[in-house]
């Protein structure tokens, strides 16, 4: 079944991606863009938050080290996108590394609360470092993704915008599912699961935690990279303690631990808020019951992994709750 | 039978008649503001002066015997919001020209989709440096801080004033002002004797104000907006600093005094909007406002309002079949254009607006014109 | 720097300080009986605040009836929020489920949830601007000690962080209830066992902590005359920060540690600039977690 899930949700994308070129409407496109990138942010927070289970609650501040590193690349000293992007990746996962080192001894809150002040620190460099980053005037006119031949296709730049994300998106969702499904995945796993446990098997739990922590920074550095290109602009303001609240939410909604729930649950908090336009000044009240309404009835999200809480079950011999999904 | 037929033929006739003017489509304006999140507060006042401002209009016929409509949608001062919005409003043939948003971050990002794809922008409030640097389609009529902080820098000079510690927001709007101040001030003679930048949502300033206290200087020089600024005059008046306290246009709200009560008298600021003048048009917009909204209009309101109205007139230049880029031709020729902000023209190169100050000081809760 | 200066900027320090430990004393006590982060909590602090305005604008009573009244709302805010974000995912009263991951998950989001609701809620009504404070209300006469200047506003903020940790101690330690609320804290299996009913005793827990939490609120909102919709967000943060850094288990260790955050940012301030304060504070939180992995008070080894 997964491997089917697999299939359809790309052929789901595909079908998505055309409809939109089709429509002709840049504001779609938009839409989709910020869509995709969050795809990869939360991807990335579920890589190291569901897969590994040290909650980060930092994270909206690495997608602006990427974000700056990009922006300040391409305007700087004239890089392109496509190596900026990598670029990016590379130096957020480096300063991640850096921050994380200190923190390694830390356990769940916190190691939590320690990404927190983490995250602080950064914004708060980002905002008052204006020899660097210009501090609140931002960076601007950061060149959009080029793709070679899209104007022979008649592509706008939307468009292409689009094509580029979604193929980064695409790559980035591969490579982590290729991560978290395999031997080294399930030792994120147990180190999620019971980290003591695994120390005493002779997994070596520090090094792990700190390329758990590497990896996602990697991909958030990478989103970060895909949103300074396409929205042109990026100022401190959006990537602060909030936004990492944001992508939190995203990930649980979907289900931690799943990567095709981050997919769902990053589309679910970027689309709804657009969709829900109309609504003026009620539209942030209906998100938030929206949140409530699918923590109460998807306590383990959309599609959660198999929880903690079943495998205790399994332990002390009682059935696992009935019908997996909606009972715990 | 007979009548019965001739009233619908003439019921039928009336509406043949007036099928063709309610069919005419309105002209129509994009106005991306903060409605919800923490500036909601400003994006308020924006709507309350545009919806005044399009009533008046489309009573007295619209333009070209065409009636204008206003698109609003919020952008919860969020850029990322700002840039969706900006693509809607582009995708939307009807739309000719856009106004907003507050902040310069939504205001910057949503100018480059604006740049790209040739839409024009006029932000009332927008201050940022480099706004009008984006592209060929960014307006702003508000005084950027290259003229106000040189203002406020020659006022105090000229008063005697020879050290000024400078206490300011770390947002753009923060940055140039205490840039802009410091460097006339400096150029005149006088004496920067400390400078303190606070990040945005910080309500506690007994640490700056002591720490500032310290270099005991004559006057201080606020560079913040209102809510911040109440704040810090309230506690700037429990350590009994004594010191003459300056600040500048967005100082000029009610609420200030509201807010602050007693620790707002004595403070000087400056400011384009002054609800006491007794020009025509200020007294008419003042009434007015506080007639329909129970509150007396605020410096951003003010310039809601003129920013509406210069658009307006530039539509009425374009005409009512104006494509962007005439939208975009019409707006840069804005001269002389009466506000109640002062009388506003767009300079030809720069696009920057030339407004006039006035200077003003609060005394026993009122804002009190000082000639 | 002399000593005035010194002796004011600690000053300085404290006050913000007590704020923070104001709102960590409720969020401590939640977090230590129920193991969830009550995300809430800021809310409830900002219902508190806007409570004790709507009262002060409507029947203009003296202050201490103010207050009394705020703790009726702070109170009846927690039972809400109990009943609303944390009662409906206890449907299994088993200790795994209660102190499993998926449960803390939920917890967390559902109180994000309802305060993200009761933030829009206030800001629909109220709109996202400081509320006026008629001046007699509030809490900002200077008084001088001698060189160094406060406000009457810091004498009440310090004299009730004192009478809350005073009476909690006496509700925890002297009490029937507060004898459940330690034994719920330190094993839910166990209490119930012995017969404590543990739903009552968690609702118990939600009232008093929120009732703290919301005269924090109107204090704070009296003494720093600011008073909107959001308010309680980085009262918040630094709440959860003081708690963690002082070993989740004791209020009194939130309220040491809330302190200490409170001087380093003004020290901070004085040293370098207002700007980069958070760099300091939370670098002292590094600092402080790299020594002590569970905090600087910390008293059980239990795993989380």
């Amino acid at each position: 079944m997964a491997r089917h899930l697999n299939r359809w949700l790309i052929l789901a994308l595909v079908v998505v991606l055309v409809g939109l070129s089709m429509a002709n409407k840049s504001y779609l496109n938009q839409v989709a863009i910020t869509t995709m990138i969050f795809i990869v942010l939360t991807a990335s927070l579920n890589y190291v938050t569901g897969t590994a289970g040290l909650l980060s609650l930092g994270h909206a501040a690495f997608f602006g080290v990427g974000a700056y590193a990009a922006a300040l690349l391409s305007t700087k000293a004239g890089w392109s996108f496509w190596f900026t992007l990598p670029a990016a990746g590379v130096i957020t996962a480096a300063i991640g590394i850096v921050v994380a080192l200190p923190t390694m001894r830390l356990v769940s809150i916190y190691f939590a609360v320690a990404t927190l002040g983490i995250g602080e620190m950064l914004y708060v460099t980002m905002l008052n470092w204006v020899g660097l980053t210009r501090g609140p005037m931002g960076i601007r006119s950061i060149p959009a993704i080029e793709l070679p031949g899209a104007k022979a296709l008649g592509l706008s730049s939307t468009e292409v915008s689009m094509l580029a994300v979604a193929l980064v998106m695409l790559a980035s969702l591969w490579a982590m599912h290729r991560l978290s499904h395999s031997f080294y995945g399930n030792s994120l796993r147990a180190l999620r699961e019971d980290d003591a446990c695994a120390d005493a098997m002779g997994i070596d739990i520090a090094r792990l935690k700190l390329e758990a922590f590497a990896v996602s920074c990697f991909f958030a550095g990478i989103a970060g990279a895909l949103f300074a290109h396409t929205t042109g602009y990026i100022s401190p303001e959006s990537f602060r303690f909030g936004e990492s609240i944001l992508v939190l939410s995203m990930a649980v909604i979907g289900g931690l631990g799943s990567l095709y729930g981050s997919v769902i649950g990053a589309v679910v908090l970027s689309v709804l808020p657009e969709a829900l336009r109309e609504l003026g000044s009620f539209r942030m009240i209906v998100v938030g019951l929206v949140l409530f309404l699918s923590i109460l009835f998807l306590p383990r999200g959309l599609l959660g992994e198999v929880s903690a809480l079943d495998l205790v079950r399994r332990q002390l011999r009682r059935a696992p709750a009935a019908g997996g999904r909606r009972r715990w | 039978m007979n009548g019965l037929s001739k009233l619908l033929s003439l019921a039928a006739l009336a509406w043949g008649f007036a099928a063709p003017a309610l069919a005419q489509t309105p002209i129509t304006i994009g106005y991306q503001l903060p409605l919800t999140g923490t500036q909601s507060q400003y994006g308020e006042v924006f709507r309350n002066s545009a919806v005044m401002q399009l009533e008046k209009l489309n009573a007295a016929g619209g333009v070209g015997g065409r009636k204008v409509e206003i698109l609003f949608e919020d952008s919860k001062s969020d850029p990322k919001e700002a840039v969706a919005i900006a693509r809607k409003f582009v995708d939307d043939k009807r739309i000719i020209a856009v106004l907003g948003d507050f902040a310069s971050g939504p205001s910057m990002a949503a100018g480059e989709v604006y740049g790209k794809e040739g839409m024009a922008q006029l932000s009332q409030t927008a201050s940022h440096p480099d706004f009008l640097k984006v592209s060929n389609w960014q307006f702003r009529n508000i005084t950027t801080q290259a003229q106000e902080g040189p203002f406020n820098a020659r006022w105090m000079h000229g008063a005697g004033i020879k050290t000024v510690a400078v206490i300011g927001l770390q947002n753009d709007w923060g940055l140039s002002a205490t840039g802009e101040f410091a460097k006339e001030f400096e150029k005149l003679g006088g004496k920067v004797v400390a400078t303190e930048l606070f990040n945005p949502g910080t309500r506690d300033f007994r640490a700056i104000l002591t720490k500032v206290s310290q270099r005991k200087p004559e006057a201080v020089y606020l560079a913040m907006f209102y809510e911040e600024g109440a704040l810090m005059l309230q506690q700037a008046r429990q350590l009994s600093l004594a010191a003459r306290i300056h600040s500048a246009s967005p100082f000029y709200a009610p609420k200030l005094v509201e807010l602050a009560g007693p620790a707002a008298n004595g403070v000087f600021i400056s400011s384009t909007f002054v609800a006491e003048s007794t020009a025509p048009n200020v007294k008419a917009f003042v009434e007015e406002y506080k007639k329909r909204y129970g509150s007396e209009p605020n410096q951003f309101a003010a310039q809601a309002f003129d920013a509406v109205g210069i658009m307006f007139e530039a539509i009425k230049r374009a005409g009512p079949n104006a494509t962007r880029a005439q939208m975009r031709d019409a707006l840069a020729a804005t001269a002389d254009y009466p506000g109640v902000t002062g009388t506003t023209t767009f300079d030809k190169q720069s696009r920057e607006p030339a407004k006039v100050l006035s200077r003003m000081e609060i005394q026993a809760g009122k804002f009190v014109v000082l000639r | 720097m002399d000593a005035t200066v010194f002796l004011q900027q600690l000053v300085n320090g404290l006050s913000i300080g007590l704020v923070y430990a104001l709102v960590a004393i409720g969020f401590t006590l939640i977090f230590g009986v129920l193991n969830v982060v009550n995300f809430a909590h800021g809310e409830v602090f900002t219902v508190g605040a806007f409570g004790g305005l709507l009262v002060i604008t409507m029947l203009a009573p003296p202050l201490w009836v103010v207050l009394l009244l705020v703790l009726l709302i702070g109170g009846f805010s927690g039972f809400a929020l109990e009943r609303l974000a944390f009662r409906p995912f206890r449907r299994f009263a088993d200790e795994a489920s209660l102190k499993s991951k998926a449960m803390r998950e939920a917890t967390l989001l559902s109180s994000l949830a309802v305060s993200i609701i009761v933030r829009e809620l206030l800001e629909l009504k109220f709109s996202g601007e400081m509320q006026t404070i008629p001046q007699s209300f509030l809490l900002q006469s200077p008084i001088a000690l001698g060189p160094v200047l406060i406000t009457d506003g810091n004498l009440v903020i310090f004299g009730s962080s004192a009478l809350m940790l005073g009476a909690l101690q006496y509700i925890l330690f002297r009490t029937r209830v507060g004898m459940a609320i330690r034994a719920v804290s330190n094993n839910v299996l166990g209490a119930q066992f012995v017969g404590i009913d543990t739903n009552r005793t968690i609702i118990a827990t939600f009232v008093v902590g929120s009732l703290m939490g919301g005269i924090a609120g109107i204090m704070v909102g009296l003494y720093q005359g600011a008073i909107f919709p959001h308010m309680g967000f980085e009262p918040g943060i630094k709440a959860f920060v003081a708690m963690v850094m002082g070993g989740l288990s004791s209020p009194g260790g939130a309220v040491i540690c809330a302190l200490i955050i409170g001087v380093s940012e003004t020290f901070a301030t004085q040293f370098v600039s207002d700007g980069w304060k958070a760099l300091v504070s939370y670098g002292f939180l590094l600092l402080t977690l790299w020594f002590f992995p569970s905090g600087i008070f910390a008293t059980r080894k239990e795993k989380m």
